[in-house]
């Protein structure tokens, strides 16, 4: 009876110890970001860039609500409004040439550029870590041609290959996020492989092997997390990136039409005169929030690139 | 082997692609004995493996790229691509010199002048522009220039009247056509190279070995050109012959936007038409010259550098 006992109290402490060191993990991992996060704060261009983005995000969710013109893409509104119409209190951006409401068209236009910037960043970080892991663990022949793979994106500038992608691959939401995705991994795989190159070396690496830990193991539980505050920064001006890209394959028609993106809007005005009959609002509302959006991006990715990456914080 | 290695995943890109090729050579309605014929001139019955072979024959030994599918149908590719490489090598390579030498000038002054209000000023205008996608600049120059300045040519790369003129009126004609273009393409080359140079150069005005150039009692002027610079600038080459595959992406977005006959204006066409062998070589001169910059930039950086070994 006593061994059963023991055993019980053996594993309550066992139970005890590991939710302690649980909860000091936590309570580091949160001290950790509290540090990070007054670094950030202080920094003034990066907390613009913050406050752009959620502004953004806002705008986005609750689009239906903030828009003044309901479905705003529909046809039906070339009958009811005038065409080009100046900015006013009706419409606070102005018409388009189909009398849509420029206003709501751009509110909504912010859920597709965000959701592209999102999602295909997320697969080229997916994409461009498994390479790079697998080339900079495993080495060797894996590695000669996973390097040959992204010599070859990065060699073929990015925007011809996303052109050829798409058309080939059809014109549709879904297939620009994947297209913009698999060619914009290559510099997260350069900067995931060199990373893990020189951890591999290191001696908390080399004592996970002598226990015994697999090479999965040491991926998921050594290696990973010390790559990933390298490629944070990086992730997030990718995001900046694949906004842009989306908005300049929106603008060459190879966006799908159905689509509300400040790209398409673009595109139609292009396509409807808009530039050379001078109706600036068009142009402008969907072209400054390019900018900006794709602004705050660069300014958070600046800023936490000097906090995460110690070399330039002694400027 | 570098080249190889493009020429082959170039060969693969479109072979391995949805999208026959016979469906778009091949006229609608056409009897079975001419899609046979149509086949066979095309050499699309033999395997992939032979049609690669044949591909890297008539490459390497006859410097033929094949014939166009359909922009210009029949006639050699490398016939096609002349003028518009000579197009893009002017918008391009004028553009680019000219970028570097801005860039690094205002990258140098706003790094000097740090925290002071040109730095400031200076600094925001750069990361505007360089958030600005370079279609975006372009639309809006066409929109200014077509309201206030209509007479002023915002589309191709020479007017109607350029076969009559002379030799001078010729250069003048394209150099009017061209500034435009250039402009909106410099904007955010200017605006990269800036920051890299700024960026750089704060970096090394960091280091003691400026502290003890002031503390020496050098003059600003030679601090900066003798001590800062050539350290400053290792740096910026690299990232500058990076950049090139993107300044050619931005090229194509001005071409296409200007309707400047250029490469990038070329790519569109073959893209829209499904025209294989056209895109493939497009691919291959630019991806040569991406190599071509990069080799410059070491050659470069084993002239300012006499650490570097070849």
């Amino acid at each position: 009876m006593t061994g059963t006992a023991d055993d019980q109290l053996t594993r309550t402490l066992a139970r005890f110890i590991l939710s302690d060191a649980r909860r000091e993990k936590a309570r580091l991992l949160a001290k950790k970001a509290r540090v990070i996060w007054r670094q950030f704060a202080a920094n003034r261009a990066g907390l613009l860039g913050l406050c752009t983005l959620v502004a953004f995000v806002v705008l986005a969710v609750f689009a239906p609500w903030l828009a003044t013109h309901d479905n705003p893409s529909s046809w039906s509104w070339t009958r009811v409004n005038p065409r080009y119409a100046q900015p006013s209190g009706e419409f606070l951006f102005g018409t388009d040439y189909d009398g849509k409401d420029v206003y709501s068209l751009t509110l909504y236009g912010a859920r597709a550029s965000l959701i592209v910037g999102f999602l295909a960043s997320l697969i080229s970080i997916v994409l461009g870590t498994i390479v790079g892991l697998l080339s900079g663990y495993f080495g060797k022949v894996s590695d000669e041609v996973l390097m040959r793979l992204t010599d070859f994106f990065l060699v073929i500038p990015w925007l011809p290959l996303m052109i050829v992608f798409v058309m080939l691959m059809g014109r549709s939401f879904e297939n620009v996020i994947i297209v913009i995705g698999i060619t914009s991994w290559p510099s997260t795989s350069r900067i995931v492989r060199a990373q893990v190159l020189s951890l591999k070396s290191m001696v908390f690496i080399e004592r996970a092997k002598a226990v015994g830990a697999g090479g999965g193991h040491i991926i998921a539980k050594h290696i990973l997390p010390n790559v990933f505050p390298l490629i944070f920064a990086n992730t997030i001006l990718l995001v900046a990136n694949a906004i842009f890209s989306e908005s300049f394959l929106a603008f060459l028609g190879l966006q799908d039409p159905t689509i509300i993106s400040w790209g398409t809007m673009l595109e139609r005005a292009y396509n409807t005169a808009a530039f050379t009959s001078f109706a600036w609002w068009v142009i402008a509302a969907p072209g400054i929030s390019i900018v900006a959006l794709i602004m705050a991006f660069y300014l958070i990715g600046d800023a936490l690139d000097e906090i995460l990456n110690p070399r330039l914080r002694r400027r | 082997m570098t080249i190889f290695l493009i020429l082959s995943f170039n060969f693969l890109l479109f072979r391995v692609m949805p999208g026959d090729v016979t469906r778009i050579v091949i006229p609608k309605g056409a009897d079975n004995q001419t899609i046979e014929d149509l086949r066979e001139y095309y050499g699309l019955d033999d395997s992939k493996l032979s049609q690669y072979f044949t591909y890297l024959e008539n490459l390497f030994f006859r410097g033929e790229l094949g014939e166009s599918l359909t922009v210009r149908k029949g006639s050699e590719v490398t016939s096609i691509l002349g003028p518009y490489v000579l197009n893009t090598l002017i918008l391009v390579g004028i553009g680019t010199i000219f970028s570097i030498w801005v860039g690094v000038i205002l990258g140098s002054v706003t790094a000097w002048k740090r925290g002071k209000a040109v730095d400031r000023v200076g600094s925001a205008f750069f990361i505007v522009f360089y958030c600005m996608p370079t279609f975006l600049f372009g639309l809006v120059i066409i929109t200014l220039v077509g309201r206030y300045v209509p007479e002023w040519p915002i589309k191709g790369a020479f007017g109607d009247e350029y076969w009559n003129l002379d030799i001078l009126g010729k250069i003048g004609d394209r150099t009017l056509h061209m500034l435009l273009p250039m402009f909106a393409l410099v904007i955010e080359t200017i605006a990269t190279f800036s920051i890299i140079t700024r960026s750089s150069l704060i970096d090394v005005l960091t280091e003691d070995y400026m502290v003890t150039a002031v503390a020496k009692g050098l003059k600003g002027k030679d601090v900066l050109h003798d001590h800062a610079m050539p350290n400053a600038m290792l740096p910026v080459v690299t990232v500058i012959a990076m950049n090139v595959g993107w300044v050619m992406s931005g090229s194509i977005m001005i071409e296409i936007i200007f309707s400047y006959p250029g490469l990038g204006y070329l790519t569109w066409d073959a893209v829209w038409n499904y025209d294989y062998p056209v895109m493939q070589a497009i691919f291959m001169l630019e991806a040569v010259a991406v190599l071509i910059a990069n080799f410059l930039a070491d050659m470069a950086l084993f002239k300012l550098d006499p650490r570097v070994k070849m």
